[in-house]
């Protein structure tokens, strides 16, 4: 029903959808037909020897309203299959469906991006940036995701965003939102008010940001997280590490991954394969609890992945876990595909 | 239980805005600086190639291609996601749209 809901708003957008070739980009040829796009995949799970089947799609709608407003909307279906009898008997199990977001973005001037809707609650680097299926080098989520994203992932409310200033040399960027609650089946969100503020080095690849967020529901809870990224030129390196704290417990997790393009011998095929490392630590407080482990957590994963053209992706890793008296290996094999379609033909 | 948030957060990001103000002031600039009478300016194509390569693979492989019908719309999205500036966006569509 509210998916229904949610695509007439999107139909009644499409068709105020006006062409705007030209006009917000001076004069380049930029179009700006609507485009659904987003991934799929199929991820063969074994986790401490329990294997699970997880076939996933999450198309993505882009609808501008000339060049300057956006409405995008994302819905994930995920499907999670488990044997029966956890290593012996069928596999049983049921699609989960979520909108991730559904909102609509005025590109008001470069300082200032009005967003009202449901959005992503911007925290750390992964809910936003890292987290759809094509993107993410290994797909299980850090340990301490649940941090800053409680308790859908989700915000319901007004976001600014923007850049604060820009330079040759730097720019720093901010985000601000306060979301309600809200109960709306599939539109879940807690009561929140947050932002997160980086400063990017193009000359370096490097940036740096903060996270903090006010959960507002039952008890208020303070969480925060500091981040880096760091690209280094001329290598095909790319490092990403995250801290995060709450009343539940602290964490980090540091990722690296490097395309094997610079490996003299066959280089055609080592140039399209990506080897990714990703450590990990957690120690709760308070006893832990809100989607954080109740006991000190430890994770290494190691990944190959291999891309076939732009579009596909073979994705294998291993991982071990450890936690006081109960250690257990992680298996993923799968596959991703991106997909980019826009709603409208080319003009020759 | 104290809540020790507020005060680290601060000192974070002062931390990070002291650092940043210190390799700023020490790096050379970027982009041709319209003072030097010899370094043309760089066209805004040139300056858009200069925003892709420096912004596209901060979170994701960047694309290959982007089907010209959708350039404008997708860049429009990632200047949403990546914060970009409006010029940012205009030289991009420049380069990637010509
Ligand atoms: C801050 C992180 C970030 C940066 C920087 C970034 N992207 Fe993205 N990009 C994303 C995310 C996240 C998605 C997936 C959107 C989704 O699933 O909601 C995406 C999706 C895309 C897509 C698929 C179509 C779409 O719009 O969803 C294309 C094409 C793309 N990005 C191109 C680019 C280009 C070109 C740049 C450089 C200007 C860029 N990206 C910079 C995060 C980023």
């Amino acid at each position: 029903m509210r998916t229904r809901t949610l695509l007439c708003c999107g139909m009644l957008l499409a068709s105020l959808h006006t062409r705007a070739q030209g006009s917000g980009a001076d004069s380049s040829h930029a179009g700006y037909a609507p485009v659904i796009s987003g991934s799929l995949g199929y991820v063969y799970n074994v986790q401490g020897g329990v294997p699970s089947l997880e076939p996933q799609i999450n198309p993505v709608l882009l609808l501008p309203l000339g060049s300057h407003v956006l409405f995008e909307t994302r819905t994930d279906f995920t499907g999670f299959f488990e044997r029966r009898h956890g290593t012996s008997g069928d596999y049983t199990g049921e699609v989960f469906k979520t909108v991730d977001f559904a909102q609509l973005d005025w590109l008001a001037n470069s300082h200032v991006i009005p967003i009202a809707g449901l959005y992503i609650l911007p925290f750390g680097l992964y809910p936003e940036r890292l987290e759809p299926l094509w993107i993410a080098n290994l797909q299980d989520l850090p340990i301490d995701y649940s941090i800053g994203t409680r308790t859908t992932g989700s915000g319901i409310g007004p976001q600014l965003r923007g850049v604060a200033v820009e330079t040759n040399h730097f720019n720093i960027q901010y985000t601000a939102y306060y979301s309600v609650h809200s109960n709306v089946t599939e539109l879940q969100a807690a009561r929140t008010a947050g932002g997160d503020t980086s400063i990017y080095f193009p000359g370096l690849r490097a940036e740096f940001g903060t996270s903090y967020q006010r959960f507002l529901d039952n008890h208020q809870i303070n969480s925060a997280a500091g981040y880096l990224t760091w690209q280094p030129s001329h290598t095909p390196l790319d490092l990403k590490a995250e801290y995060d704290r709450s009343h539940n417990g602290q964490g980090y997790w540091i990722e690296g991954n490097s395309m094997l393009s610079s490996i003299p011998v066959a280089n055609s095929f080592f140039r399209r394969m990506q080897i990714v490392g990703r450590d990990e630590l957690f120690f709760p407080l308070n006893g832990g609890g809100n989607g954080v482990p109740t006991v000190e957590t430890k994770r290494g994963e190691a990944g190959i992945n291999y891309y076939i053209g732009d579009d596909w992706r073979l994705i294998s890793s291993y991982g071990r876990e450890f936690k006081s008296g109960n250690n257990f290996n992680i298996w993923n094999l799968g596959f991703t595909y991106r997909f980019l379609w826009p709603l409208a033909r080319e003009k020759k | 239980m104290k809540n020790l948030m507020p005060i680290p957060l601060v000192t974070i990001y002062a931390a990070l805005v002291a650092l940043s103000l210190g390799i700023a002031a020490t790096m050379p600039p970027l982009i041709a600086q319209q003072s030097d009478p010899k370094s043309a300016p760089l066209t805004p194509a040139q300056r858009g190639e200069r925003v892709f390569a420096d912004n596209c693979a901060r979170c994701h492989r960047p694309p290959m291609t982007i089907p010209p019908q959708a350039t404008g719309t997708v860049i429009m999205h990632m200047r949403v996601r990546a914060r970009l500036s409006r010029q940012q966006e205009q030289d991009l569509l420049h380069y990637l749209a010509p």
